[in-house]
C-alpha cells in the first residue's frame, strides 16, 4: 500500500494549482528509482531518500508531494537536484491549506529534458533492534554469540528495495517526528527553529555521504549459492551505522530479522558478584566477556538489545537456559556483563554474629565538656544523672557464609557500603572500592563452605568526624572465642 | 491437538516471499524429538528436532504456532549436521554456514563441538526471519547449497508448561527413619501436546514420557530408604506464640528434621522445595499400615543443609514462661544496663524422654519488655542463667539465643505416671542503653 504520490503537472494544460477554483488536473506520476532508510534505534526517527527521475520543460514547473496515511515529519521534507543542477531551482514551497499531508514546489527551469531528483525526509514508525543468542559450553568457559538485527516498519508506506542502514547511537531531538506527522499542515517555518532544521539537515547530509561510501564497498560477493546478507559497520562521528548488503523490501507491517555476526569460542569468565547497587541484595552469577578482536568479537560496538543466554548440558542433550536481560550499547573493547541471576547452588548468607558498643562518652552539664565513660572525671567535674551519651564506637561482627554446591571452584566479590565514619577490620584482604565501599573476593573449592568473619566500627554522635571507610588488617573482635557469649 | 506446524515451502532459487502466491507445494516435517528443558526457576525450554528437505537455493521455512504460550522473541533454529558425519569441517565454511551440531548418543556436547558437517552434509545457513503481521507465525529463509534433507533443532521458551516437586515421608513406627519419596509434577498448559517428551529438571535423571495438553503427570524421580529424622521441640515465645497466653503456656511445635546428608542417604544433590505429606506407620512390622501425621512445604535444602518439617504443636510438653524479673542500673548519665530473667517450667508428659529447644528473639524480648531504643542490642547471657552447656552454639546469632532442655520421660508420683517440673532460668543483660 503505497501512500506517498506525488505529481508533476503539465504546467500547459492546467496552469499552477491553487491559484484559482480548478478542479481539472492533469498529472504525471514519476516512480521512485532508489529509496534508502536511515533507521536510529534511539528515536522513532528514520531518514528517508528516494530518488525519481523528472523530465522538466523550461519555466516554472510544479511538483506535488503528498504523504497522506504515513508517519512523514512535513518540516523535513526536502527537495535536491542530482543533475542539472545549476538550471534547476526551487521557487518556492505551498503547503496547501486544505490539504494537510500535501505540498507543491514550483521549480524554476533552465533545462529541457530529464534530470534526477531527490526528496528526503524523516518518517516515524520504522524502527530496528539488535538481539543476541549466547550459547555457553558446558565448561562455560567459552562460548557462542550470534548477533541480529530486527526491522520493523509500522509508517504505512511501503519501501521496495531499500538500501538499509542502521544507526546506532543517542540522537538528539526537541520534538518527536511522530508528533510532527500528526501537526501536518502547518508551515515548517511556524514549527521549526532553524536550530533544528540545521541539525537536521546536517545529520542528513552527513548519513547520505556516508551511505555513498559505504554502499560502494557492500554488495562486491555474489556466490551461487545465497548467503545471508553481510552487514557493514562503520562509525560516523558519536554513530555507528550498520549497512545491510543490498536491498531489501520493507513494507509495511513488515518485521524481518537478520543475522547480524557470529562469533565461536568467545572467552567467558564466570564470577558470582554481591553488588547490591548493581544486582540487587543477592549474590549474582555473571557471565563476563569482551567485546575485543581477541575474543573474536570487537569488529564493531554492539548496539542494546536483548541476550538470551543459554548452556550446553554436559549430558549433551542440547542447553539450558540461563537468563533473558538487555545489554546497554557495548562499545569495542568493553567488558559486555550477562547477569544470570542467583546460582541456587550457591549459598550466601550473611549473619550478625555480635554488636557492642565501647568508647561511649557523655556530655556533662557543664557545657562542652565530654566524659569517657570508665575514666577518671576530669577534676571539678560532676557526672550527674542528666548527663547524656554524645559520643560512642558501635562494633558489629558479621559473618558472610558461602556454600559452592557447584561442580566446579567459583570466584566470589563483595561489594558493599560502609557508610559512616567506620573502620572495616578482616583479614579477608580488603580493599577500598570508593571512600564508602569495600570490596573483597575470594576462591571457594567446589564443596567448599567459607566464613568470611569482618567488624564493622562506626564512630558514633559526636565521635564521627569523617565519612569514610578505613581499611583494617586485623581480627574482628572475640573472633575466635571458644565460647559463644552473648550474640558473638 | 498439535496447534504447532513446521512447514518447508519448496521455492528454490526464490528470494522474497511471495505472499500473493496461490499454488504452493508444502512439505511438513514432524518432530523427530522433542526435549522440556525445566531447570530454570521461572521458564521452560523447549527444544524439538524435526527432518527438514531443503532444495538447493533459498527455501521458506513457515513455523507458526496458534493458542500457545510460545515467546516468539525466543525461537531459535539451528541446522544439525547428519549424525554419521565425518569429524572435520569444511575448512572454507563461512561463520553463518557453520551449525550447531548434534552430540551422538551418549557423546558430550564439547565433544560435539568437534563434529562439522560431513562432506556429504550440504551448507545451510539462515538468511532471514520474517514475521508475518497478525500472525502467530514466522517464516525463515534458509539456503541451502544441493538438495538434502536436514536435521534442525527449534528451541523456544514456552510458558504453560510447569513443573513442581512434592514428597512423600513414611516415618518409621520408632520414628527414627523414614523413606523419602521425591516426585516431579509436570502440568502442560501451553496448549500444545508433545508425544515422546525427554523432561529434564536439573536434578536427577530425565523422563521420557508423552504429555497431552491440560494434562498433569506425576513421576517419582527417586525413593531413600533408611533416612534418620529426629524430633525437634522448640519453644519460642515470638516465633511460635503462646498456647494460652493467660497462663503463660508457650506453643510447642514439633519439627522433622532431615539432613540433607551423605549420612542420611541423602546429600548427592539439593532437594528442591515443595510439599511433603508426612505418614508414620502404625506397627514395627512389614505389615503396618501408615498414618497420615500432617504435611508441611519444605524450602530448598542445599547439600549437607537441613530440613525441618513441621508437624503440629505437641501437646504433652508443657511450658510455662514468666519474665521473673529484671532490674536496670545506671551506669553513668543516661547510661543504663537492664537485666532481665526469664524462667521456663517444663514438664513432660511423654512416655519418652526428649530435648527441648527453648529460643528468644533477641530484639523481639526488648520489644516485649518496652526496652528497644534506636540502638541494635548489646546483649549478653548473664551469669543467673541455669541452662547447662550454654547457647547452642549454630543456631544462636546477634538475633536469636537457643538452648537445648533434655527432659526425661514421666515418671514421678506412686503411679509413676507425673511428669518431672523442670525449671530453668535465662538471665539477658541489655547493655549500654540510653
Amino acid at each position: 500500500m503505497k501512500k506517498l504520490a506525488w505529481m508533476v503537472w503539465c504546467v500547459a494544460a492546467v496552469g499552477v494549482p491553487g491559484a484559482g477554483a480548478e478542479n481539472i488536473d492533469l498529472s504525471t506520476v514519476p516512480s521512485r528509482d532508489t529509496v534508502q532508510l536511515t533507521i536510529y534505534n534511539s528515536a522513532d526517527l528514520t531518514l528517508v531518500r528516494e530518488t525519481r527521475k523528472v523530465v522538466f520543460r523550461e519555466g516554472n514547473n510544479p511538483l506535488q508531494f503528498s504523504w497522506a496515511g504515513t508517519l512523514i515529519d512535513p518540516t523535513s521534507v526536502r527537495l535536491r537536484f542530482l543533475s542539472a543542477v545549476d538550471k534547476l531551482e526551487v521557487l518556492d514551497t505551498t503547503y496547501p491549506h486544505d490539504k494537510p499531508a500535501e505540498l507543491t514546489w514550483n521549480v524554476g527551469s533552465e533545462h529541457a529534458g530529464e534530470a534526477v531528483i531527490e526528496i528526503s525526509y524523516f518518517t516515524s514508525g520504522v524502527s530496528w533492534s539488535a538481539d543476541y543468542t549466547v550459547i555457553a559450553a558446558a565448561d562455560e568457559a567459552s562460548a557462542s554469540i550470534e548477533g541480529y538485527v530486527t526491522v520493523s516498519n509500522q509508517s504505512g508506506e511501503d519501501y521496495g528495495d531499500a538500501e538499509v542502514r542502521l544507526v546506532v547511537g543517542t540522537i538528539n531531538l526537541v520534538e518527536q517526528i511522530a508528533d510532527l506527522a500528526r501537526r501536518a499542515g502547518q508551515r515548517p517555518e511556524e514549527l521549526a527553529p532553524s536550530d533544528r532544521r540545521r541539525f537536521r539537515a546536517d545529520a542528513a547530509r552527513q548519513s547520505m555521504a556516508l551511505g555513498d561510501r559505504m554502499l560502494g564497498q557492500a554488495g562486491a560477493a555474489n556466490p551461487a549459492t545465497p548467503q545471508p546478507r553481510r552487514i557493514v559497520k562503520q562509525g560516523l562521528s558519536e554513530y555507528f551505522i550498520f549497512a545491510i548488503e543490498g536491498t531489501q523490501d520493507v513494507p509495511t507491517g513488515l518485521r524481518k530479522r537478520l543475522p547480524s555476526f557470529k562469533a565461536d569460542a568467545v572467552p567467558v569468565e564466570v564470577v558470582y558478584r554481591y553488588r547490591p547497587r548493581e544486582y540487587g541484595d543477592r549474590l549474582a552469577r555473571l557471565y563476563l566477556m569482551t567485546n575485543d578482536k581477541a575474543s573474536t568479537l570487537g569488529a564493531s560496538p554492539l548496539p542494546d538489545g536483548e541476550v538470551r543466554v543459554l548452556r550446553r548440558k554436559a549430558d549433551g542433550r542440547g542447553l539450558s537456559f540461563l537468563a533473558r536481560q538487555r545489554v546497554r550499547y557495548i562499545p569495542v573493547g568493553e567488558e559486555m556483563e550477562l547477569n544470570l541471576g542467583v546460582d541456587p547452588d550457591v549459598g550466601f548468607e550473611l549473619v550478625t554474629r555480635r554488636v557492642f558498643r565501647d568508647n561511649i562518652w557523655l556530655k556533662l552539664r557543664r557545657p562542652n565538656v565530654y566524659y569517657k565513660v570508665g575514666e577518671p572525671t576530669p577534676r571539678g567535674v560532676q557526672v550527674d544523672d542528666r548527663s547524656t551519651v554524645e559520643g560512642w564506637d558501635e562494633h558489629r561482627v558479621m559473618l558472610r557464609r558461602v556454600r559452592n554446591d557447584t561442580g566446579r571452584a567459583i570466584r566470589v566479590e563483595a561489594r558493599q557500603a560502609v557508610p559512616g565514619d567506620a573502620r572495616f577490620i578482616s583479614r579477608l584482604g580488603a580493599e577500598r572500592f570508593d571512600v564508602s565501599t569495600v570490596v573483597y573476593r575470594g576462591e571457594i573449592a567446589p564443596g567448599e563452605r567459607v566464613e568470611a568473619v569482618y567488624e564493622v566500627v562506626t564512630r558514633q554522635g559526636y565521635r564521627a568526624k569523617q565519612s569514610r571507610v578505613e581499611i583494617v588488617d586485623g581480627d574482628p573482635a572475640g573472633w575466635g572465642r571458644a565460647e559463644v557469649r552473648g550474640g558473638g | 491437538m498439535n496447534r504447532w506446524m513446521l512447514t518447508g515451502l519448496l521455492m528454490a532459487g526464490l528470494v522474497a516471499v511471495d505472499a500473493e502466491a496461490r499454488i504452493k507445494l508444502i512439505t511438513l516435517p514432524v518432530r523427530e524429538r522433542v526435549e522440556v528443558q525445566l531447570d530454570h526457576d521461572s521458564a521452560t525450554l523447549v527444544e524439538e528436532e524435526r527432518v527438514v528437505p531443503l532444495v538447493a537455493g533459498v527455501n521458506q521455512v513457515d513455523f507458526s504456532w496458534a493458542n500457545t504460550q510460545i515467546d516468539p522473541s525466543t525461537i531459535v533454529f539451528r541446522v544439525l549436521p547428519t549424525p554419521e558425519a565425518p569429524p572435520e569441517a569444511p575448512p572454507e565454511a563461512p561463520p553463518e554456514a557453520l551449525p550447531e551440531v548434534q552430540a551422538p548418543e551418549g557423546q558430550a556436547a564439547d565433544d560435539a563441538d568437534a563434529l562439522g558437517q560431513g562432506r556429504d552434509a550440504p551448507r545451510v545457513s539462515v538468511l532471514s526471519v520474517t514475521y508475518p503481521e497478525g500472525e502467530n507465525a514466522l517464516v525463515w529463509q534458509v539456503a541451502a547449497d544441493r538438495s538434502a534433507s536436514v536435521t534442525v533443532r527449534i528451541s523456544y521458551l514456552l510458558g504453560g508448561l510447569t513443573k513442581g516437586f512434592s514428597y512423600r515421608a513414611v516415618v518409621g513406627h520408632d520414628e527414627e527413619t523414614l523413606t523419602l519419596s521425591q516426585y516431579l509434577r509436570v502440568s502442560n498448559f501451553a496448549g500444545e501436546a508433545y508425544g515422546d517428551t525427554g523432561i529434564y529438571v536439573g536434578y536427577g535423571e530425565g523422563f521420557l514420557k508423552p504429555i497431552g495438553v491440560n494434562e498433569t503427570k506425576q513421576m517419582l524421580m527417586r525413593r531413600v530408604a533408611g533416612v534418620p529424622v529426629r524430633k525437634v521441640y522448640t519453644a519460642d515465645r515470638h516465633r511460635f506464640g503462646w498456647l494460652d497466653a493467660t497462663q503463660f503456656k508457650l506453643k510447642v511445635p514439633v519439627h522433622y528434621r532431615l539432613e540433607n546428608t551423605g549420612a542420611g542417604g541423602l546429600g548427592g544433590e539439593a532437594l528442591p522445595a515443595g510439599k511433603v505429606r508426612i505418614f508414620q506407620k502404625d506397627g514395627p512390622g512389614d505389615g503396618a499400615t501408615v498414618a497420615f501425621l500432617g504435611e508441611d512445604v519444605a524450602g530448598y535444602t542445599p547439600r549437607g543443609e537441613h530440613a525441618d518439617l513441621f508437624l503440629g504443636v505437641a501437646q504433652d510438653i508443657v511450658v510455662k514462661r514468666t519474665v521473673e524479673g529484671r532490674e536496670a542500673t545506671r551506669i553513668a548519665g543516661n547510661l543504663f544496663e537492664h537485666r532481665v530473667t526469664l524462667k521456663y517450667e517444663i514438664e513432660n508428659f511423654k512416655d519418652e524422654a526428649v530435648t527441648l529447644r527453648v529460643a528468644e528473639e533477641v530484639e523481639r524480648l526488648r520489644q516485649e519488655l518496652g526496652l528497644a531504643t534506636g540502638q541494635a542490642a548489646e546483649w549478653e547471657v548473664g551469669a543467673a542463667t541455669t541452662f547447662g552447656g550454654g547457647p547452642v552454639a549454630e543456631e544462636t546469632t546477634q538475633d536469636r539465643v537457643v538452648f537445648a532442655v533434655d527432659l526425661p520421660r514421666r515418671s514421678g508420683g506412686e503411679d509413676g505416671d507425673e511428669a518431672e517440673k523442670i525449671t530453668r532460668r535465662l538471665e539477658v543483660v541489655f547493655k549500654n542503653q540510653w
